[in-house]
């Protein structure tokens, strides 16, 4: 087979995590394509976790969709996932025998597993490591004889990962796999599948990076040249900081652990001020609380990168499970009238390129800047092509010449609504930067025409950015009659579900808006032009893609909202079935006029 | 450079008689004694009538949100060490609203210097009582008189650990800009709260005319500036007895912030990469 995907859920210290991280890094050795979701309860230890690792000979978009190997190391912490690790009749389902079987079977949401097993794993790691802890690795040994996982690049992986700790302990888990992998070959599954290789014979593996989207982001700011990172711990963006805590160092930056969120975005801002490029990192509850900051660098006009990996809302809502609920709250969240643009990644690999448009939108308006990722992304690690950060365009704050020195000022009304930036040090750039309305040196004004005339100014600036070619991107059959929309993780089932339903004979295209706001009205009424139905897919209650569209963009009829609240994925069959609805649909409402259009 | 090259052309908002006149033209002559250039400035102030200081200077200035001077004041100088960076506000910005950014700047010491315009009122919103609002002080916010003790802005900052304490007041202008010029100097964290009464809005018996009166300069009464007991000791008085000049003033004062970052960069730095190659953190080998 082409493609795997595997969940496994156990207590926290069970390995969970690290078991999935192994595979991954074995899979991209191996030079396959991957996903790997990690998801957790609320606790700070023990408490359940959980990933879901895809695998393909293809690339993937998205690690959603029923399992095809599910593991349960226990019951309780299994069920507790529920629609996140769904179990469906192709599923093999693999329990540690030291549980029994039925009451977890009995439990289960979804349709019967295809083939239940119950391998000893716990006991073959008292056996050999004489507790538990090797339980995970135990696992890994079943997985790579079962399903010919690859197992001397998930050997390396464990040398490597146990390369730090004693050579006791790296024995140890060599022979939990062992012995993992020696109890599957004597007790073969009755639908064991083995996963086609990655590359031919002799072929080496195609060059890849292996990072997860909050860590892609961080080395994103780097390579775009930001020197300044302001910020507070909030789950889930702190890795963020993490990341930029070891490394920004190294290229003569700073990273400042704020005393809160204000702090960190306003130290963010002051360091624009003195010419720098500047970033704030957040979620949910910190995101509010950042507002006002994002108040001041709108009308002061300092470029800022603002990220809000959002979570399960509102106030501490569910901090570790993903959502696309502070859509409203990037877009809206502004006293006076501002427009902020508002950026969305759809993973891991399009991550680095968001995040530097993000800091190249942000010093060429002068603008803050809302890179609206998600828990989805920032934690998924991804395996993805290798990215040439000397191919981008780096974009930097026009700053004044020397001639525009001599009469300079600094927030001089211009053709494009975009003033030359002075910085402290330039002599002759002298002004005063205000959260106060100004006029165009910079000196308090209370007027009502300048005031008129400069939010006119602030708000025209971006409006190439609505005819941007990079706002959104396309996928399938432009001329369909059927459209689906999605952004940020929710895009990559959409595009898996685009695929399923062209299997199922479905002409549909998928639109992803990379710039959620402003609205780029045009490239939705290209998309719109041929769409007769239609779904906009997102992970919010209120639908809030859905809504804002509306507010700026003629949505057809036959286009509506399939959202729902994060901790409940879509999965790509079921937004391919309904794709396949919408189809009958149009099909029986088909006049005969439009008939050698469609056809 | 004289003070007249850091006056700007603004014509200020504040009342006549206001304290904060003082304060401006004290900066102008402490910037004139320090001789650096306009440009090399960077002053960061809050909201109120004091936070208006910045644009009647002809420095680069920030007049920014409630509050926020500091963290903002800290970005500039963490990213800008090369920058003379001043932070001024109210006491309400340094002690209410922005109130939790003081300690964490003085842990810090980055070498800003703090200069709240403590007048006791909050003015610009007419006349509400302010943190340094004295207990049982009738205002538009409290009818009836407070309920509430007002902060201590010296033995706060003091407890805090700050390295550079002061107090002046604009009825001792050259007195309040050598204070000033001192703070500016002292390489570190420096805080100087001016007794910089509201005209409109404070009280009456706590005006200009009074303070020339009763001002008492910590030099004369033989006080230790070394030693930080000492310094809290008379600190207890404040809002009873107005001593001017340096209360505490660290012998020892330690690496600044942006000193100890410069160090981070050597170390870090003989590990560096290039921006472009940020990613081979990520390479699969």
């Amino acid at each position: 087979m082409r493609e795997l995907t595997i969940g496994m859920a156990g207590a926290g210290g069970d390995g969970v995590v690290s078991a999935g991280e192994s595979l991954i890094t074995a899979a991209a050795l191996e030079g396959y394509h991957a996903i790997l979701t990690k998801s957790f309860g609320p606790q700070i230890r023990g408490g359940e976790s959980s990933f879901r690792l895809r695998i393909s000979t293809a690339p993937v978009y998205t690690p959603a969709g029923m399992l095809d190997v599910a593991i349960a190391l226990n019951w309780d912490d299994f069920l507790r996932f529920g629609a996140e690790l769904p179990v469906g009749g192709q599923t093999i389902l693999i329990y540690d025998a030291q549980h029994a079987a039925g009451p977890g079977v009995s439990q289960l949401a979804g349709m019967t597993p295809g083939e239940i097993v119950g391998a000893p794993i716990a006991a073959l790691a008292r056996e050999i490591a004489g507790h538990d802890g090797a339980k995970n690795t135990v696992v890994l040994g079943l997985l790579a004889e079962w399903f010919g996982f690859i197992p001397d690049p998930l050997l390396a992986g464990l040398r490597k990962r146990f390369a730090k700790k004693s050579q006791e302990v790296l024995e140890r888990n060599e022979r939990a796999f062992d012995a993992g992998r020696r109890y599957a070959e004597q007790h073969p599954i009755a639908s064991a599948r083995r996963l086609a290789p990655a590359r031919l014979p002799g072929e080496s593996a195609r060059p890849t990076l292996l990072a997860d989207g909050n860590e892609m982001c961080a080395a994103a700011a780097i390579a775009a040249g930001c020197t300044f990172f302001g910020g507070y711990p909030i789950t889930p963006s702190t890795e963020i900081m993490h990341f930029l805590g070891r490394e920004m160092w190294k290229h003569g930056g700073v990273v400042l652990q704020a005393e809160d969120e204000i702090a960190g975005a306003g130290a963010a801002v002051g360091a624009s001020f003195a010419g720098k490029k500047a970033m704030t990192a957040t979620s949910g509850p910190g995101m509010s609380l950042k507002t006002e900051m994002l108040g001041l660098a709108s009308i002061a006009e300092l470029p800022l990168v603002c990220v809000n990996v959002q979570r399960g809302g509102p106030s501490t809502g569910m901090p570790t499970k993903s959502e696309q609920s502070d859509l409203f709250q990037a877009v809206f969240s502004a006293h006076g009238d501002v427009v902020r643009p508002v950026l969305a990644p759809t993973g891991v690999a399009d991550m680095f390129a968001t995040t530097v448009e993000a800091f190249n939108i942000a010093e060429q308006y002068q603008t803050p800047v809302i890179l609206l990722s998600d828990g989805e992304i920032g934690l998924r690690k991804e395996v993805v092509d290798r990215i040439d950060p000397a191919a981008f365009t780096i974009a930097d704050r026009r700053r004044p010449s020397p001639r525009e020195l001599e009469s300079y000022a600094r927030y001089a009304f211009t053709e494009s609504g975009i003033s030359p930036i002075s910085e402290p040090g330039m002599a002759g750039g002298n002004y005063l930067a205000a959260g106060i309305e100004h006029n165009e040196h910079g000196a308090p004004s209370s007027g009502g025409a300048n005031h008129a005339r400069m939010n006119e100014k602030r708000i025209r600036k971006l409006d190439p950015l609505t005819r941007w070619r990079g706002a959104a991107t396309v996928v399938g059959d432009p001329d369909a009659p059927i459209g689906l929309i999605a952004w940020g993780s929710v895009a990559g089932i959409a595009r898996d579900a685009l695929q399923r339903a062209d299997a199922l004979g479905v002409h549909a295209k998928l639109l992803v808006p990379i710039l959620l706001y402003p609205v780029a009205q045009p490239a939705y009424d290209d998309f719109f032009a041929s769409i007769r139905a239609g779904l906009i897919v997102e992970q919010s209650s209120q639908g809030q893609l859905y809504r804002l569209l509306r507010m700026f963009v003629t949505i057809p009829s036959g286009v509506t909202s399939f959202a729902r609240s994060g901790a409940n994925p879509f999965t790509p069959a079921e937004i391919a079935e309904r794709l396949a609805g919408l189809a009958q649909q149009l099909q029986r409402s088909r006049v005969p006029e439009l008939q050698v259009a469609v056809d | 450079m004289q003070a007249k090259d850091y006056k700007s052309e603004l014509k200020p908002i504040w009342c006549p008689g206001c304290g904060d006149y003082g304060v401006v033209q004290a900066i102008y002559r402490a910037f004139a004694n320090i001789g650096r250039a306009p440009h090399e400035i960077a002053f960061v102030s809050g909201i109120g009538c004091s936070s208006r200081i910045p644009g009647y200077t002809t420095t680069y200035g920030f007049n920014t949100v409630h509050g926020r001077a500091l963290p903002i004041a800290q970005g500039i100088k963490l990213s800008r060490p090369d920058l003379l960076v001043l932070a001024a506000g109210g006491d309400g910005d340094g002690f209410s609203i922005g109130g939790g950014h003081v300690p964490h700047a003085i842990r810090r010491n980055p070498d800003i210097t703090y200069i709240v315009m403590d007048n006791h009122i909050y003015g610009l919103t007419k006349g509400q009582l302010s943190p340094t609002s004295p207990r049982g002080l009738a205002t538009a916010s409290s009818v009836y008189g407070s309920l509430e003790d007002p902060v201590n802005p010296l033995l706060y900052v003091l407890a805090y650990g700050a390295r550079f304490v002061a107090q002046g007041t604009p009825a001792d202008m050259p007195g309040l800009a050598s204070i000033i010029e001192e703070a500016i100097r002292f390489p570190g964290f420096a805080f100087v709260n001016v007794q910089s009464p509201c005209v409109t809005y404070g009280q009456p018996e706590a005006q200009l005319k009074q303070h020339k009166a009763e001002m008492r300069a910590l030099t004369s009464c033989g006080h230790d500036s070394s030693n930080r007991l000492a310094a809290m000791e008379l600190a207890q008085d404040y809002g009873k007895v107005l001593y001017t000049g340096v209360f505490y003033r660290d012998p020892d004062p330690g690496p600044t912030f942006e000193q100890a970052v410069a160090e981070r960069h050597v170390a870090q730095r003989a590990s560096a990469d290039q921006r472009t190659r940020v990613l081979d953190l990520f390479a699969v080998a």
